[in-house]
């Protein structure tokens, strides 16, 4: 089925009197040449067509509608190609009730002029997906990408250059509610870290208190976008991720999916892939006290600093080493006097630890423990500075 | 009942004109097929090999999966030969037509080719449970694990090698939901498009033809053994050979059967989280003392029974759902209120001391002493663990005890465990005096 929904229709004035005339619809319907569908603006598609009007010397009315389809009347536009000095677009004007515009061209001779029009059409779009094959050990990804065109614009487009922001121009058709998948991008052996994540604010403290339930520590893969993984040249558009491993049998298992934003040249693309059952965090407060308290006149409790302990258990049930990266939060004003573990201060609240993990040995789960002693300095009863409610325990 | 439909249609490109001939030319039937099933998520993972008979020039390969729930965006065709002579351009969902995908394939070479076609589908699922059976001194239990695979996918798999994968999964839709979509990912602008009011998906199971499979198959000598090895955060295990699971059928399956599992018998009583009465907990661990330890065990329902007499009689004692347990943790399985083991605390003083006071006269502090006498009893003729947590709700204490307990321990600011080893029918009491201080006595 073939809609042509859009219209081009030249009609040439003969003798122009300046006076509003009806229009007149003359049957010269040039056919639709060299097509570029331009996908760089993920909001808005833009359609550029390239058309041969048969120009009279002097006043020519071309005529330009659509029906069925979407376009932006103000986005569209007109260039003459072949004779740029000697055919102008005088005006353009927009009839009442439809959906069509008007242009008055002024040609010095009689021409097949070349011309572009380009227009925003809606409901055309494209969409990235991914999928990374992993490997057995998990160090390196075999990405690839596909891109998704997706015509539900009412217009059928046999065939056009379709463009992107980036890469190399392609030909391709689309018609009508139609979806097509392409491979667009294939990079072998991107290398990948993976991670472990266990924030204290997001996830539970102490297992046991949980009857039955697993706490999962979520894992991510992470992808730099540099020459070094065999990417770099472009910003990774955002789109649905699927992960594979391959399995050592000639097979595959399915790891998990995410939806990544756009990831710019230099940055780390983070693909969360599933939580992890075989890394078990205990974290419980094991001391708590108010210290240094101070009272106001009337013996009402005005400020005081805390001595608090927090243990955190780190066991790996995994058979082999992992590096865990734990988020701790304090917050308000605080001052660490003791901790068994070196960290790095994030930000004024949040402290991350890098935890290396051996795997299981005979003798059982590879254990860590992180101790911290801390105090909490000048704070106000009923005053409780940026805690997560996880942390008011 | 094949839903799914493989066509090749074979292009003859006449004279470079956009115009062509297309012939339908062959319909390639599954070689071997291969589930990979989640039960973590609604899903599975389909690989399928077929042998097309491609022609060199442009071929269009038509497949189709009408009252399926496959997921259309994870169709991917991989030539298994001559790959860097089959290119295939683009996979086209063409307007106006359900459940059917067209690839395009430009190809080098004529003749037999093997592809593999991989999909993700919803529809089959498993899930592990599991039967333990105590010895009558409850010292040991014998623990078989299960597997029930269930397909409802709408589809027949037969002979198919069969996987399953224990572990969490992380997806964003639902396969259902992708598959029930008119257009495989949606129109511009739409966040979820869905045909709701699906006809449902609950076939007729069809007996003649699975009595037909288990003729022709012969008959086994031995359960079939399930392989399992670790890959990334997951388990697989491996059903040995093959499998055919008609849709609306469900398989059970032996996973594992261990003997002589010990387990203690652990009794538990902690207010705040049971209440007044003794909860029974069976316990063992994932390990190689416990004839365990070889994978992670997949969360389930445990029935527990109990071995009576010589004669093979059982009784049931209870039953429990279980997380994931991986290798080398412990396991405890929580079997319900029980009343032959019983923990009475009884509060046998209370007395407030060092009273302070502010400069108006009124109190702003104290203490408050608790003396506590805790009575345990084992009336079972089987020798227990019980295990007596104690909240005091302020990380402003101290404890002075004093009797008969194995273990004190400091579980956080403000609890406590005491753990007793009791042997058949008999009884300990201990004592604590807990101290807590309130108002400005907390300075001191």
């Amino acid at each position: 089925m073939n809609s042509k929904r859009i219209k081009l229709i030249v009609i040439v004035l003969l003798v122009s009197t300046a006076i509003v005339q009806a229009r007149i619809k003359l049957v010269a319907l040039p056919e639709r040449a060299a097509t570029v569908i331009r996908l760089d603006n993920p909001q808005w598609t833009l359609i550029e067509e390239e058309r041969v009007l048969t120009l009279q010397q002097g006043l020519n009315k071309v005529d330009f509608s659509w029906k069925g389809v979407s376009i932006d009347a103000d986005s569209i536009r007109l260039r003459v190609l072949d004779h740029p000095d000697k055919v102008t677009l005088l005006n353009v004007s927009y009839p009442p009730d439809e959906a069509a515009l008007v242009w008055e061209i002024s040609s010095d001779k009689d021409y097949a002029e070349t011309v572009r029009i380009s227009y925003l059409l809606r409901n055309i779009d494209r969409l990235i997906t991914y999928k990374a094959l992993a490997d057995k050990a998990e160090t390196a990804v075999d990405l690839t990408s596909f891109l998704v065109l997706r015509n539900f614009s009412g217009e059928d487009f046999e065939r056009a250059r379709v463009l992107l922001d980036y890469g190399e121009a392609f030909e391709q058709g689309i018609d009508h509610e139609e979806t097509k998948q392409m491979l667009f991008l294939k990079v072998p052996k991107v290398p990948i870290t993976k991670v472990w994540t266990f924030d204290a604010a997001k996830l539970p403290w102490d297992p046991e208190q949980l009857e039955n339930k697993n706490v999962g520590i979520p894992v991510s893969y992470e992808i730099v976008n540099d020459s070094e993984s065999g990417l770099g040249e472009f910003a990774l558009w955002g789109g649905k991720a699927r992960i594979f491993q391959d399995d050592g049998h000639e097979s595959t298992i399915f790891l998990g999916e995410d939806v990544t934003a756009l990831v710019p040249v230099g940055e780390k693309m983070e693909l969360y892939i599933g939580d992890s059952r075989d890394i078990v965090v205990t974290q419980r407060k094991m001391y708590e006290r108010q210290i240094n308290k101070r009272y106001n006149k009337r013996n009402q409790l005005v400020l005081y600093d805390t001595d608090e302990q927090i243990t955190a258990k780190i066991e790996n049930f995994k058979d082999s080493p992992a590096v865990l990266t734990m988020i701790q939060h304090i917050p308000g004003q605080w001052e660490m006097k003791e901790c068994n573990m070196e960290y790095e201060k994030k930000d004024a609240s949040t402290l991350e630890f890098e935890i290396k993990l051996p795997a299981r040995s005979e003798a059982g789960p590879a254990t860590e423990e992180l101790k911290m002693h801390y105090h909490r300095r000048n704070v106000r009863p009923g005053v409780r500075p940026q805690i997560s409610p996880q942390f008011r325990r | 009942m094949k839903r799914t439909m493989l066509i090749l249609l074979i292009i003859v490109a006449m004279t470079g004109v956009s115009r062509a001939k297309v012939d339908l030319v062959t319909l390639p039937t599954r070689d071997t097929v291969q589930l990979t099933i989640y039960n973590s998520a609604d899903m599975t993972l389909v690989r399928e090999s077929r042998a097309l008979t491609l022609k060199d020039g442009r071929n269009k390969l038509q497949f189709s999966w009408a009252n399926t729930l496959i997921d259309p965006t994870s169709l991917e065709m991989l030539p298994k030969a001559a790959a860097d002579k089959i290119d295939i351009a683009d996979l086209s969902f063409p307007p106006r037509v359900r459940n059917l995908g067209l690839w395009n394939i430009e190809s080098r070479v004529s003749g037999k080719v093997p592809v593999e076609i991989t999909y993700l589908t919803s529809g089959l699922s498993w899930r592990a449970f599991y039967m333990g059976t105590l010895t009558e001194n409850e010292e040991t239990m014998r623990l078989k694990g299960y597997v029930r695979v269930t397909n409802r996918s709408g589809e027949d798999y037969e002979n198919a090698q069969t996987r399953l994968i224990v572990g969490r999964v992380h997806i964003l839709d639902r396969i259902a939901d992708l598959a029930r979509r008119q257009y495989p990912y949606g129109r511009p602008g739409e966040i979820v498009p869905m045909i709701m009011d699906e006809r449902r998906l609950g076939l007729p199971a069809k007996r003649a033809m699975v009595t037909a499979e288990m003729m022709a198959a012969g008959i086994p000598t031995a359960p079939k053994e399930i392989k399992k090895e670790g890959i990334s955060e997951y388990f697989l295990y491996t059903i040995e050979g093959k499998e055919t699971i008609p849709t609306g059928w469900s398989k059970r399956l032996l996973s594992f059967d261990v003997d002589e599992v010990a387990v203690v018998n652990l009794y538990k009583y902690e207010e705040q989280r049971y209440g007044r009465s003794v909860v029974r907990f069976l316990s063992f661990k994932n390990d190689e003392e416990h004839n365990l330890g070889d994978t992670p065990i997949p969360g389930g329902m445990l029935k527990v029974y109990r071995g009576v007499g010589t004669q093979g009689h059982l009784s049931y004692t209870g039953q429990s759902s279980f997380k994931y347990v991986p290798v080398d943790e412990d396991v405890e399985l929580n079997l319900g209120a029980v009343a032959n083991v019983v923990v009475e605390p009884t509060l046998m003083d209370f007395s407030t001391d060092n009273y302070r006071f502010d400069n108006r006269g009124d109190i702003s502090g104290w203490d408050e002493i608790r003396k506590f006498k805790i009575e345990v009893k084992n009336t079972r003729d089987i020798a227990v663990k019980v295990e007596i947590r104690r909240n005091f709700n302020t990380s402003y204490w101290e404890l002075e005890k004093s009797g008969d307990f194995d273990e004190l321990e400091e579980v956080d600011k403000d609890t406590v465990k005491f753990t007793l080893m009791l042997k058949p029918r008999s009884a300990k009491e201990f004592e604590y005096t807990l101290t807590t201080y309130h108002g400005v006595r907390q300075d001191d």
